[in-house]
C-alpha cells in the first residue's frame, strides 16, 4: 500500500491516480495522519502543496520517523520537505515557473535513470533548494536544462526519491514510467 | 400564450421565471411549484434528497444557483463577516413548465425607462495596486500560484431584466447564458463557462483561461497562435488544466480522467477563448453532493491551489461576492446535472445592481493591465445601462 500525505494541494488527486496505477493508495491530510495506515504502507509520498516545508513540521516528523524504514517519495513541496528535513535551506528563486513546461536532464551516473537523458516536465514551484547541499547518501540527479536548478534527488541506500517537478502533470511526458521505476526499485 | 410573444406575456404576468441557454436556443422555466432558499443547514438535505422516483418528465429537475459563500461553507473554508445586502446564499426552483425559445429572442418594452445612477467601483486603482503587490509576494513565497482578485461595480438602478438579457444575447450569445427573474431580484448573465456536465456516470468540465478580443486582423488560427506563444496565458491555462484534472480525480475512477480537448480556441461573437475539455467516469459510490464539493467553486475563477487561495481571498475581500463565482444550473431527478460558473453577470437586488469581475494575479502579471482588463469586462455589462 502507498500512503500519500496531502498538503491540501489542488494537484494531489492527480498524484493519487498516478500512484494508484501501481498499487493500492490511501491518502490523508497532513494534519490527520492515520498511524495504523502509515504503519502498513510500503511507500510514503509527500504531496505538493502551498507554502514552504517549515509550515509543515508534522510532515518533517513523519519523514524522520520513517526514513530508512520505508520508501519515501516527495513531489514539489514534498521534495523540499525531504531536503529541509535533511537540513537543507529552501529559498525563493528569482524566476518562477508556475505551469511551465521545461526540459530537465539526468546528470548523475548513480541515478535510476540514464545519464544525459532528457525529460519534458511540468513544474509549479516558487521555492528551490539552496546549494551547495550535502547530506549523507543523497545526490542531486536531475537539473533544469535552462536554470540549472535541482529537479530531482535520490538516495538509493535509504530509498528516498524527490522530484521538484510534477510527474503527475499533463505537462510531464512519460511521468508514469518515472513513478513505475522508483516504485519497482 | 403563443411562443412568439412569450417574453412579453411573461413580463406582464410578473411570474418568476428562468431562461437558460440550450443547444438550439433557450429554455424558459416557469410555474414554479417549489422554491428552496438554501442555508448552511439545509443544503446537504436538499441536494441529497432530490426525488429520484419520477424521472421521465422534462420538468423533473431543480434549477437555480449556489452563491460563493455557501460553496465555501460546503467545503469547510471559513469566511469572515462581510458586507452585503443579505442576498440569499442560493435558491433552487421546481418548474412545472418548460418552453423552448429560439436563439433570436424577441422582446420590446416601450413603457419602461431604465433608471440608474453612475457606477461606482469598490476598490480604487491605488488600493488594487496594493492588494496586487501583496499577493505577488505571496506567490513568491509559494502560498498561492495564481489568485483572482474580485472588484465590484455598483449602482442604484431600476431595470427591465428581460430587455437587458435580450440585448446581451444579441451581442454575446454565450453558451452558459441565463436569466433569473424573481420578485425582488434578477440575475442577467452571459457566462461562457461550463463547470459540470454530468450525464449518467460521465462527467466533464470545460475551463476557460485566456480571452482575446476579436479584431479584423485576427482569425481562429492566429488566435491559437497568440495563446500558444504567450507564455503567461499558457502557464495560467496549464495550471487550471492540472487543477481540474485533480478535482475530477477526486470523484472519478482511477485512470479515467482524460483531457479530451487540450488548449483549443473557441470563437464567439466578440472574442476568442482559450479552452480545454476534461472529463472522466464517476466512481460508483459518488453522490451529486460529492461532485459539487469536489468541483465548486470552479477553480479557474478562484486560483490555485484552491483551498489556500480561497483562504487568502476571504481574508482580503471585505464585501460578499454573493452570486459571483458561484454556480448556476440544474439537477435532474435522474441525477444528471449541468452547472456553469457565474461570471459576467449582473445581480439586481432591491434596485441595486452589482457587477463583479476578476482577473488573475500570477507572478508575471501587471497590476495596471489587470485593473483595466477588469474594467473592460465590466464595461460590456455596464453599457447595457445606457
Amino acid at each position: 500500500m502507498i500512503y500519500i500525505i496531502d498538503h491540501k494541494d489542488s494537484f494531489t488527486h492527480n498524484v493519487i491516480h498516478q500512484f494508484a496505477k501501481f498499487d493500492h493508495v490511501e491518502c490523508d491530510n497532513f494534519d490527520k495522519i492515520n498511524i495504523k495506515k502509515i504503519g502498513k504502507a510500503k511507500v510514503i509520498v509527500f504531496s505538493p502543496g502551498p507554502g514552504a516545508p517549515k509550515d509543515y513540521p508534522l510532515s518533517s516528523k513523519i519523514y524522520k520517523k520513517f526514513k530508512g524504514k520505508k520508501k519515501i517519495v516527495g513531489i514539489c513541496l514534498g521534495f523540499q520537505q525531504i531536503l529541509y528535513s535533511e537540513k537543507a535551506k529552501i529559498v525563493e528563486q528569482s524566476k518562477i515557473y508556475h505551469g511551465f513546461q521545461s526540459k530537465i536532464k539526468v546528470i548523475s551516473n548513480n541515478s535510476l535513470f540514464k545519464k544525459n537523458k532528457k525529460f519534458m516536465v511540468g513544474s509549479y514551484h516558487s521555492l528551490k533548494l539552496k546549494e551547495p547541499f550535502y547530506a549523507k547518501n543523497f545526490e542531486i540527479t536531475m537539473r533544469c536544462a535552462i536554470s540549472n536548478v535541482a529537479m530531482a534527488v535520490e538516495n538509493n541506500i535509504d530509498k528516498i526519491y524527490g522530484f521538484q517537478f510534477h510527474p503527475e502533470s499533463f505537462l510531464t511526458k512519460n511521468g508514469n514510467l518515472l513513478i513505475k521505476k522508483i516504485l519497482s526499485t | 400564450m403563443t411562443r412568439k410573444d412569450y417574453l412579453q406575456t411573461i413580463s406582464k404576468s410578473k411570474k418568476p421565471f428562468i431562461i437558460y441557454k440550450s443547444e438550439k436556443g433557450f429554455d424558459l422555466y416557469t410555474n414554479f411549484s417549489k422554491k428552496i432558499i438554501l442555508t448552511k443547514n439545509n443544503i446537504h438535505n436538499f441536494v441529497n434528497k432530490i426525488d429520484k422516483k419520477s424521472k421521465n418528465k422534462k420538468t423533473d429537475l431543480y434549477i437555480g444557483f449556489f452563491g460563493y459563500e455557501i460553496l465555501n461553507n460546503l467545503i469547510g473554508v471559513k469566511l469572515p463577516r462581510q458586507k452585503g445586502h443579505n442576498f440569499p446564499k442560493g435558491i433552487f426552483y421546481k418548474p412545472e413548465t418548460i418552453i423552448g425559445l429560439k436563439k433570436e429572442l424577441k422582446y420590446e418594452n416601450t413603457n419602461f425607462d431604465n433608471l440608474n445612477d453612475k457606477f461606482k467601483i469598490n476598490i480604487s486603482k491605488k488600493s488594487y495596486n496594493k492588494i496586487f503587490k501583496k499577493f505577488k509576494k505571496k506567490i513568491k513565497l509559494g502560498q498561492t500560484y495564481q489568485i483572482k482578485i474580485c472588484t465590484k461595480y455598483k449602482n442604484k438602478s431600476k431595470i427591465d431584466p428581460i430587455d437587458f438579457f435580450c440585448r446581451l444575447a444579441k451581442t454575446n450569445l454565450a453558451p452558459e447564458a441565463f436569466l433569473v427573474k424573481d420578485r425582488n431580484f434578477s440575475i442577467i448573465s452571459c457566462s461562457p463557462e461550463n463547470l459540470i456536465t454530468k450525464k449518467g456516470s460521465n462527467i466533464s468540465t470545460k475551463p476557460i483561461a485566456g480571452t482575446l478580443k476579436k479584431t479584423k486582423r485576427l482569425n481562429k488560427y492566429k488566435a491559437l497562435n497568440f495563446f500558444n506563444k504567450n507564455k503567461k496565458e499558457t502557464k495560467e491555462h496549464n495550471m487550471i488544466v492540472d487543477m481540474e484534472r485533480s478535482d475530477l480525480s477526486k470523484i472519478c475512477e482511477t485512470g479515467t480522467v482524460k483531457i479530451f480537448k487540450e488548449k483549443i480556441v473557441e470563437e464567439y461573437k466578440d472574442l476568442y477563448h482559450y479552452v480545454s475539455l476534461i472529463g472522466g467516469k464517476l466512481k460508483e459510490d459518488i453522490s451529486n453532493l460529492d461532485i459539487i464539493k469536489a468541483m465548486m467553486p470552479g477553480g479557474s475563477v478562484i486560483g490555485c491551489p484552491k483551498i489556500s487561495t480561497l483562504q487568502l481571498l476571504n481574508a482580503q475581500e471585505k464585501e460578499s461576492r454573493n452570486i459571483y463565482t458561484g454556480s448556476f444550473g440544474y439537477i435532474k431527478f435522474n441525477g444528471d446535472m449541468r452547472f456553469n460558473i457565474i461570471i459576467r453577470s449582473i445581480l439586481n437586488y432591491k434596485n441595486f445592481s452589482e457587477i463583479s469581475v476578476a482577473s488573475g494575479v500570477v507572478v508575471d502579471s501587471n497590476s495596471n493591465h489587470e485593473f483595466n482588463e477588469n474594467y473592460i469586462k465590466a464595461k460590456a455589462l455596464m453599457d447595457l445601462y445606457k
